[in-house]
């Protein structure tokens, strides 16, 4: 901060960022994104540029013109100088950009500096991160560039984006964040952070961390362990039986029997612009969806995929807010599932594209696959027997596995789905099931609980009958217990509310590593409570704990 | 204070003012009147021979149900407004609202992220005001309209203090 906010230090010269070698994150020190960047974003502008000029050359020589209408030569200087000007306007354009975007991570803090005009500053909490991401291009893996993008609850906007940066700078970053928000290397409480961090620069580590002790200098990447991949060729079946394939061939076989019947063969043309679409999305989800691999660290959960365009994601412990696990009709007969995520800081930012794939947690896997998932998101279920309860979850039906179901008098509001709406609560988290063909499991973490609202139209009181909506971020995942008995969605009102509040109270520090005081506990105790209807039964049993012994265990095997 | 099956036993709900009805009175007009005029344009024209299309009974039908419709509305109002509730409890506030579809919400005072308030034109001039609460999710729609201004601005205070007190993460 010494350098100040305002204008580039004099002695701040570019290659401090762009050298690897220099300790490239060290407290304080404001530094900028690689020179490259700039081109890599602003390909597209120059492949227009050039596109507009080299169209009509091009152009003639194809008609076999002369390259050069005559009095070109006259004209030459001109055209020549105003290309040149365009193109150096241009590029002037992206280097000031890339000039006057700076950022810093010191004292808890990320800071982005940007804009020649209207400057921008942007301050992030560090251990209000949410997620991190590494994103990269075709373009910029050519380059070996990354974008860094980290979700902020308290940023309010979209992520807060570092493009490009080296791959390996990118890496280094990302565990400097990530040690900081976990509280692993001190990062400086909010209060003392401006003042500590910047009177000593480069502090990193000087303190005794209470926590989990890490050497000085910048944070190492946290070790990970392969969770789970999915292979390519259940990809492709999971994409040619999605709803989306089914009404293709819904919409297919209706328009051939219309040809048929109205003697029309237009029907024909409206179909390729169409297949054109399909192909595309496709495309876009086999793209997105390509060599997925889950991972744990830890930092959190790691998620890699991509073909062309890599991504690969980390979301820190608990930050999840919402598990959604679905299984559309046709994966039945393969025992396929699909889970989704609601994240902070996901559902708003970006497009609907992006922020579709971002919130994917799994494309496809079966059940097992699933309860390794589930078993990253919520560490410590809550519950003595995880793979019945959530086997139940899934598939099972009426009150198998501690679910309670819509009572047989409202029946009528739901013919299908009757046995299967319903709720379970495990001591951390509450699990809602519905629908007959189209399976879904909605799991919220009890500490992560917005609010909540009972609901009740004409029809349902007819019926003693009420709904539950829980409210979480934006998101896919929009958990509402449908048509739950009267009692019992009051029951579970007021325990929700109880056992919200305990685990808010248990959590105490956004910061995950520091979060526990570290109890000598050796082995995690999952109390073995009765599902279901358990009085909220507050055991101190760590949240972390069974993380911690996943850790060790999985450093054990690597 | 009009209470329903879903609400939580002996709570003792705050009402708000009864003045909101005026509030409410003003928004019906507005949307409503607007709504009927656009809609029985086509009889006039019809009456007066303009237009051919559309035939008498439709004309006459649509802004007919239409008016039942708004009347309808005006007439559950009093009732809506006596059905809004709120009460703060030990860790959380609740909501509750509506008669025909009741809704009763409860939002903990450690997920509230903001508090603000707002005042409309009418309910400047009546000295009525409007809390909402925010958290992380937009689906918290937690508004508690036709507050009295005093009464509004010690709810805002409370809550805030709550909510410092026993503020969570996201």
């Amino acid at each position: 901060m010494t350098a100040g906010g305002q204008l580039p230090g004099p002695h701040l010269l570019p290659s401090a960022a762009t050298g690897p070698k220099s300790n490239a994150t060290s407290d304080g020190e404001w530094l900028r994104v690689h020179p490259a960047s700039p081109f890599v974003r602003g390909w597209f502008a120059l492949a227009a540029i050039a596109f507009f000029f080299g169209r009509d050359l091009f152009e003639r020589a194809l008609q076999g013109q002369p390259v050069f209408e005559e009095g070109f030569a006259r004209r030459a200087p001109w055209l020549l100088g105003g290309g040149a000007l365009v193109l150096a306007v241009a590029v002037l354009g992206f280097v000031l950009t890339w000039y006057f975007t700076r950022y810093q991570v010191s004292g808890g803090y990320v800071r982005v500096n940007s804009g020649l005009l209207f400057r921008q500053h942007r301050q992030a909490r560090l251990d209000r991160v949410q997620a991190i991401d590494i994103v990269q291009p075709l373009l910029a893996r050519i380059f070996g560039l990354a974008e860094l993008k980290f979700e902020v609850a308290d940023a309010g906007q979209s992520a807060v984006r570092l493009a490009y940066l080296k791959i390996d700078n990118a890496r280094q970053l990302r565990a400097t964040i990530l040690a900081r928000a976990s509280g692993a290397v001190p990062a400086a409480g909010p209060g003392t952070a401006s003042a500590a961090g910047m009177s000593a620069p480069s502090v990193t580590g000087r303190w005794d961390p209470p926590g989990p002790a890490l050497p000085a200098g910048p944070a190492p990447e946290a070790p990970e362990f392969a969770v789970l991949a999915v292979p390519p060729s259940r990809l492709i079946g999971s994409l040619l039986l999605s709803e989306q394939s089914f009404f293709i061939v819904v919409g297919g076989v209706a328009s051939v029997i219309l040809s048929a019947l109205t003697d029309n063969r237009a029907f024909y043309l409206y179909l390729l612009p169409a297949a054109l679409g399909l192909a595309a999305s496709y495309w876009n989800f086999f793209n997105k969806g390509y060599n997925f691999t889950a991972a744990i660290s830890p930092d959190g959960i790691r998620l890699r995929y991509g073909l062309l365009d890599i991504q690969a994601q980390t979301l820190p412990p608990g930050r999840i807010q919402a598990v959604k696990i679905v299984q559309p009709p046709l994966w039945r007969p393969f025992g396929w599932y699909r889970m989704q995520v609601n994240v902070a800081g996901y559902g708003t930012s970006g497009n609907a594209v992006e922020g579709n794939t971002r919130t994917i947690l799994l494309p496809v896997g079966k059940f097992p696959e699933v309860l390794a998932m589930l078993s990253l998101v919520l560490p410590d279920p809550g519950t003595a027997q995880p793979a019945v309860v959530f086997a139940a979850g899934l598939t099972g039906r009426d009150t198998g596995g501690g679910f309670v179901t819509t009572p047989r008098r409202a029946w009528l509001l739901a013919p299908l789905a009757w046995r299967r709406n319903g709720f379970a609560a495990t001591d951390t988290a509450l699990l809602i099931r519905s629908g007959r063909w189209w399976r879904e499991l909605v799991l919220v973490p009890h500490q992560r609980t917005q609010s909540m609202a009972l609901q009740q139209g004409p029809l349902a009181r007819w019926f003693r009958v009420a709904d539950l909506v829980l409210h979480t971020t934006p998101g896919p995942v929009a958990p509402r217990l449908r048509q739950a008995g009267l009692d019992e969605a009051r029951r579970l009102f007021d325990e929700q509310s109880a056992r919200a509040r305990l685990a808010r109270k248990r959590q105490t520090t956004e910061q995950w590593l520091r979060q526990v005081v570290p109890a000598p506990e050796p082995t995690p105790v999952v109390e073995p409570d009765p599902v279901g209807e358990g009085e909220a039964v507050v055991e101190p049993v760590e949240i972390l704990d069974s993380r911690m012994q996943n850790q060790q265990e999985g450093q054990r095997n690597g | 204070m009009h209470t329903g099956a879903i609400d939580p036993p002996s709570i003792a709900w705050q009402r708000v003012s009864p003045q909101y009805v005026t509030v409410r009175l003003v928004e019906w007009a507005v949307a409503n009147l607007a709504a009927l005029l656009v809609l029985s344009a086509p009889l006039v024209f019809v009456l007066l021979g303009w237009w051919r299309w559309p035939p008498l009974w439709l004309a006459v039908t649509v802004p007919a149900v239409a008016l039942v419709v708004a009347l309808w509305r005006l007439a559950l109002i009093p009732r809506q407004v006596r059905a809004i509730g709120y009460a703060e409890r030990g860790d959380d506030l609740l909501i509750r609202s509506g008669i025909f579809f009741q809704r009763s919400m409860a939002v903990p005072y450690g997920r509230m992220q903001y508090v603000d308030i707002a005042v409309g034109p009418v309910e400047r001039a009546l000295g009525l005001c409007t809390v909402k609460l925010h958290t992380a999710s937009p689906g918290t729609n937690a508004r508690i309209p036709g507050l009295p201004a005093p009464e509004g601005a010690r709810l805002r205070e409370q809550l805030a203090a709550r909510g410092e007190a026993r503020l969570a993460g996201l």
